[in-house]
C-alpha cells in the first residue's frame, strides 16, 4: 500500500510539470483558439537559458525567476513578431506558423548548445522526508511545492486584478472586448508572454529529472497535450486536474502494467486522447466548468 | 420603391447633426453590403435604422464602430471615425452592442459591468474620483436593470436572453457613451421583455442625452421611441424622416413592416 | 465549387498543347533510368514515393483544412507490413502493396473517426502522439520487427525480358505507383469525397446545414490519406530493402509536413515540388550542420505562410499568369491598353487554388 502511495505521490510530481505545461497550451488556446505546437520547444529554449546562467555561476534560485522574466519577455515577443502578422488568417495557418516555430527553435538549440546531453543542477536537497509511512523525495516535494505557488500567483492574477478580468473578458469573447475598448494586441501579448513563463517553469522543473538536450520537451509535451484534452483545452483549472491525473496515470501504468515499462509510457498519453475524445469529448472541465476558475 | 433618399444636413431642423454619414460604403472582402448610404442624427436623438434581413443595418452599425472597414465618411461630433479600429472608436465614446449581444458568459455580471468601464480607468489623483464615478454607475446601472443586481454575481452565461440583452446595454453604459449603437435589441426576446427594454433605453437617452442608434427588424417598436428613422433596402436608403411620419405613412407600414413581419421568421 | 480549382486551367493555350506537353513529360520520365546514374536514378524513385505521400497528405491539410503530424508513422506501418510479409511469409512484392494500404487505411480511419468528432487540432495531437509512439513500440515487439536492428529484406527483382538493372525497375515500380496515386487523389477530389471537404474547408457551420456530415467526411479523408502514406512506406521497402524504427522518427512526419507546406497546399503540383524538396533539401543542409535542416525547414516553413500560402506552386502558377499577361498585352497592345482579358480577371475558374485565403472571419449577421 505505502508503494502504491508512493507512486501516486511520484505521478503528483510529474503530473505537476505537466500541468504547468498544459497550462500553457491552454492559455494561448483560450486566447487564439490555436494549439501552439511550439509550446514544448520554448520550454525548452528557456531551460537552456537557465543552465547557461547556472553554468556561468548565477545560483539557481536567482536563475529560476531570471528565466521565467526572460521567457516573459519571449514569449511577448513571438507573439508580436510572429503570430501578429497572421493574425486573422485561418487556423490551419497560425498552427502551420508554430510547427515551423516548433522545427526552428529545436534545430537553433542545437545549432547553438550542440545536440549532446547535458546535466542540470538538482535545485533541491538530496533525500527524503517520510510522510504518513510514504518516502517522498525533497525534490518531488519540491516540485510541487514550486508550480503550486505560481498556479496560485497567477489565480490571483486571473481572479483579483483588472488585467486579469481583461484577459478574461477577451478570452471569453473578443469582439466585445475590443468594442469595450480593450486593445488586443496587447493582452495576447501578455497571454503568450504567461504562457512561455509556464511553459518554462515545466522545462526547468523537468530538466534535472531527465537529462538536457533540444529534444526533451517532446515527451512532456504530448503529456501536457493529454492533459489538456483531458481537463478540457477551455479551462485552465481542467489542465491543471488533468496534468495531474495524467501524471499519476502514467507513473501507476509504469509500476505496474508490465508490458507497458519505462519505453512504453509514452503509450499512455496517446490513449488517454484516444479515450477522452471518445468518450467526453469536451474534456472532464468543457465549457460550462471554466468561469468557476 | 422610390422613397426619398435626403441628403443629411438639409432635412435635420431639430438639433445640431452630432453623427454624421455620408456615402458610406461597406461590404465584407468581395460582398458589397452598403452602396452608399447618409444620414445625420442630432445630439440626444434617437434614430432607427429599419429594413429587411440582409438590407445592411448590421453591416451600418458594424462600420460605424470599426468592426468592419467602410469608404465615405462618418464623423461623430466632427471627429471621424472610419478608419478607427472598434477599440479605437470606443475611446471616442461609442458603445456597440453588438447582434446577439455579446455578453463575456465566463464572467459574472459584474464583472462584465467592470469591463464595460475598462477605459475609464485612470491612475495617480484622478483614480480614486474615477473609482468613485465608476461605482456610482455600477448603481445607476443596477437602477436601470433591477434583475441584474439580483444576479451580480452569476455567471453572465446563465442569465435568460433578456437579462443578457439588459446586462449587454448596461455593459454599454458604463463606458459613459457619447454614441449608443444597439443591433436588433428585440432578437430571439419576448415581446414584454422587448417592450420594458426599449422603455429603458428611452428612459437613458431622456435622462442622459445619449444619442441612440438602434438598428431593427421590429419596426413598430422602434419606431414608438426613435425622433428619426431610416429605412435600408438592400444596402440603399430608401426613406427617412420623422419617426411619426413614418409610422404614419400607409405605404411604408404596408411594404416595410410587412417584409419585416416575414423576414423575421427566416431569422 | 466548381472544379475548376482541381483542374489545370485551359484557357487560351492552343488545344494541342497540354496532350503535347503531357507527351513530353511522360517521355521524359520513361527515358530518365537511361539517361542517369544509378544513385541518381536512385534519388528520383525516392522523390516519386514522397510525391505518393504528399499526394495524400495534401488531400488532408490542403484540402481538408486538417493537420496531421504523423503521417511518418504510417508511412512506417506501411513499410513494416511490407518488410514483416516479405521476411516471415516471404510473399511476393505485390502481395505486399495492398495489405500495406488496407492496413493504414483501417487504421486511419480508428485515429481519425475519435480525432475528428470534434472541430479543432484534435487530429494533430493524436497523429503527433502517435509518431512518437511508434519507433517504441517497434523496439518492442522485436521477434517480429527486429527491434532496433530493423529488418533487412529483399528488393524486387526486374524480370529478365526487361532487360532492366534493379534501380531502373524499382524506378518504373515507382513511377507507377506514384501515378496511379496522382489520378485516384484527383479522382477523389472530383468525387463527393473532394466536394465534401472543400465544402468543409470553406465553411464548418454551412458545410453541417448542407448535410455534409462532417465528422465521418473527415475522418474518411484522413484514412485516405493515411493509405497513400502507407502505400508509399511499402514502396520505401521494396526500394530501399531494409527498415529500422529509427527512421520513421518524429522528424520525418514533421518533414513531410514541411515539404508539403513550401510545395504548396491544395495544389497540383504541390506535392511533387514538395517531394524534390524532402529528398533534396535536407543532404545540402546536413553538409552545412546537423542542426541546419530544422533551421532552414523551420523559418522556410514560417515565411511561405506570410509571404506564399500557396507555396512553390503557387509561386509557379504566379508566374506562369505573369508571362501569359506579358505576351497578351504584346499581342493586344494596339487594340486595347488594357493588358488582361476580363475572362482572366473575373472568371469564376480560377486558375490559383486559394487555400490558405479563406474568407474574413467576421460574418455577415
Amino acid at each position: 500500500m505505502s508503494e502504491f502511495l508512493q507512486q501516486v505521490v511520484e505521478g503528483v510530481g510529474a503530473g505537476s510539470i505537466y500541468a504547468s505545461l498544459a497550462l500553457a497550451l491552454v492559455l494561448i488556446h483560450r486566447f487564439t483558439g490555436i494549439v501552439n505546437f511550439a509550446q514544448g520547444e520554448l520550454a525548452m529554449i528557456s531551460t537552456y537559458v537557465a543552465w547557461q546562467l547556472v553554468a556561468s555561476g548565477m545560483p539557481f534560485w536567482l536563475a529560476l525567476p531570471v528565466t521565467l522574466a526572460i521567457s516573459f519577455a519571449g514569449g511577448m515577443l513571438i507573439e508580436r513578431l510572429l503570430i501578429r502578422p497572421v493574425e486573422g488568417a485561418p487556423e490551419l495557418t497560425i498552427v502551420i506558423v508554430t510547427v515551423g516555430l516548433f522545427i526552428f527553435v529545436n534545430a537553433a538549440a542545437g545549432l547553438i548548445w550542440s545536440f549532446t546531453v547535458k546535466d542540470f543542477p538538482q535545485p533541491f536537497p538530496e533525500g527524503s522526508v517520510a510522510l504518513a509511512g510514504v518516502d517522498i523525495g525533497w525534490s518531488t516535494l519540491g516540485v510541487i511545492g514550486v508550480v503550486a505557488v505560481v498556479m496560485g500567483l497567477l489565480y490571483l492574477l486571473f481572479q483579483h486584478t483588472r488585467t486579469g478580468l481583461v484577459m478574461r473578458a477577451v478570452a471569453a469573447n473578443p469582439a466585445s472586448a475590443r468594442l469595450s475598448g480593450i486593445r488586443m494586441g496587447r493582452v495576447l501579448m501578455l497571454g503568450w508572454g504567461l504562457a512561455a513563463t509556464v511553459g518554462a517553469l515545466s522545462g526547468v522543473l523537468v530538466a534535472p529529472l531527465l537529462f538536457l538536450e533540444p529534444n526533451m520537451m517532446g515527451g512532456a509535451l504530448i503529456y501536457a497535450f493529454a492533459a489538456a484534452t483531458l481537463g478540457g483545452f477551455d479551462s485552465p483549472v481542467g489542465a491543471v486536474a488533468g496534468g495531474l491525473v495524467v501524471g499519476v496515470a502514467e507513473t501507476l501504468a509504469g509500476a505496474y502494467v508490465g508490458f507497458v515499462g519505462a519505453d512504453l509510457k509514452i503509450g499512455v498519453p496517446l490513449l488517454i486522447i484516444l479515450v477522452v475524445l471518445l468518450v467526453r469529448p469536451q474534456g472532464l472541465f468543457g465549457r460550462a466548468a471554466v468561469e468557476r476558475a | 420603391m422610390s422613397g426619398q433618399v435626403k441628403d443629411s444636413p438639409a432635412g435635420e431642423p431639430m438639433t445640431e447633426a452630432f453623427l454624421e454619414v455620408s456615402d458610406l460604403h461597406a461590404g465584407y472582402g468581395q460582398a458589397r453590403v452598403l452602396h452608399g448610404i447618409g444620414f445625420s442624427v442630432g445630439r440626444g436623438e434617437i434614430c432607427a435604422i429599419l429594413g429587411p434581413n440582409g438590407a445592411g443595418k448590421t453591416t451600418t452599425l458594424r462600420a460605424l464602430s470599426g468592426m468592419v472597414k467602410g469608404r465615405g465618411s462618418v464623423t461623430l461630433d466632427g471627429t471621424q471615425l472610419l478608419g478607427r479600429l472598434p477599440e479605437q472608436t470606443a475611446r471616442l465614446g461609442v458603445a456597440h452592442v453588438p447582434e446577439g449581444r455579446g455578453t463575456f458568459n465566463d464572467l459574472t455580471v459584474e464583472e462584465n459591468l467592470r469591463v464595460g468601464a475598462y477605459l475609464r480607468h485612470r491612475r495617480g489623483r484622478r483614480a480614486r474620483s474615477e473609482r468613485v464615478a465608476v461605482a456610482a454607475d455600477l448603481e445607476r446601472v443596477y437602477g436601470y436593470f433591477p434583475k441584474l443586481r439580483e444576479r451580480s454575481r452569476q455567471a453572465a452565461g446563465s442569465l435568460s436572453g433578456g437579462e443578457q440583452q439588459m446586462l449587454a446595454i448596461g455593459r454599454a453604459l458604463m463606458l459613459r457613451p457619447a454614441l449608443l449603437l444597439l443591433d436588433e435589441p428585440s432578437l430571439g426576446l419576448a415581446p414584454l421583455v422587448t417592450r420594458e427594454l426599449f422603455r429603458i433605453v428611452r428612459t437613458v437617452n431622456e435622462e442622459e442625452r445619449t444619442t441612440v442608434v438602434v438598428v431593427e427588424q421590429n419596426a413598430q417598436l422602434a419606431l414608438d421611441i426613435a425622433h428619426q428613422a431610416h429605412v435600408l433596402e438592400s444596402g440603399r436608403l430608401v426613406l427617412s424622416g420623422p419617426a411619426d411620419q413614418i409610422r404614419q405613412d400607409g405605404q411604408v407600414a404596408e411594404v416595410y413592416l410587412g417584409i419585416s413581419v416575414q423576414a423575421r421568421k427566416g431569422g | 465549387m466548381s472544379t475548376g480549382e482541381l483542374t489545370m486551367h485551359a484557357s487560351r493555350t492552343a488545344r494541342w498543347a497540354r496532350p503535347l506537353a503531357a507527351l513530353v513529360i511522360t517521355a521524359a520520365l520513361i527515358a530518365t533510368p537511361y539517361y542517369f546514374a544509378p544513385f541518381r536514378v536512385f534519388q528520383l524513385t525516392m522523390v516519386l514515393l514522397y510525391a505518393v505521400v504528399l499526394a495524400g497528405l495534401n488531400l488532408l491539410v490542403g484540402y481538408g483544412g486538417q493537420i496531421s503530424l504523423g503521417h511518418g508513422a504510417f508511412f512506417a506501418v506501411g513499410a513494416y507490413t511490407a518488410a514483416v510479409m516479405l521476411d516471415r511469409f516471404t510473399t511476393g512484392h505485390l502481395a505486399t502493396l495492398p495489405v500495406a494500404a488496407a492496413g493504414c487505411f483501417l487504421l486511419g480511419l480508428g485515429f481519425g473517426v475519435p480525432a475528428l468528432r470534434l472541430r479543432g487540432l484534435y487530429l494533430a495531437l493524436v497523429t503527433l502522439a502517435f509518431a512518437v509512439f511508434l519507433p517504441p513500440l517497434l523496439k518492442r515487439f522485436e521477434h517480429v520487427t527486429g527491434g532496433s536492428m530493423g529488418l533487412t529484406v529483399p528488393k524486387p527483382q526486374p524480370p529478365s525480358w526487361t532487360g532492366l538493372a534493379e534501380d531502373q525497375w524499382l524506378y518504373f515500380l515507382t513511377l507507377t505507383v506514384a501515378a496511379v496515386t496522382l489520378l485516384v487523389v484527383r479522382n477523389l477530389l472530383r468525387s463527393r469525397v473532394g466536394r465534401a471537404l472543400l465544402a468543409i474547408r470553406e465553411n464548418e457551420s454551412a458545410a453541417e446545414v448542407m448535410g455534409v456530415r462532417l465528422s465521418f467526411h473527415k475522418a474518411l479523408a484522413f484514412a485516405w490519406s493515411a493509405m497513400f502514406a502507407g502505400v508509399a512506406g511499402c514502396l520505401y521497402t521494396w526500394v530501399i530493402g531494409f527498415v529500422s524504427p529509427d527512421s520513421f522518427s518524429l522528424n520525418l512526419s514533421i518533414t513531410l509536413l514541411a515539404g508539403l507546406v513550401v510545395g504548396g497546399l491544395a495544389s497540383v503540383y504541390g506535392p511533387l515540388l514538395g517531394a524534390a524538396f524532402v529528398m533534396y533539401v535536407p543532404n545540402l543542409a546536413q553538409d552545412i550542420s546537423p542542426a541546419a535542416p530544422g533551421v532552414v525547414f523551420g523559418l522556410l516553413i514560417i515565411a511561405v505562410m506570410y509571404l506564399a500560402p500557396t507555396g512553390l506552386a503557387g509561386l509557379a502558377a504566379r508566374a506562369r499568369q505573369g508571362v501569359r499577361r506579358c505576351v497578351e498585352h504584346l499581342r493586344h497592345t494596339r487594340r486595347r491598353p488594357e493588358p488582361a482579358s476580363p475572362a482572366e480577371q473575373t472568371g469564376p475558374p480560377q486558375p490559383e487554388p486559394q487555400p490558405l485565403t479563406a474568407p474574413p472571419t467576421i460574418g455577415k449577421g
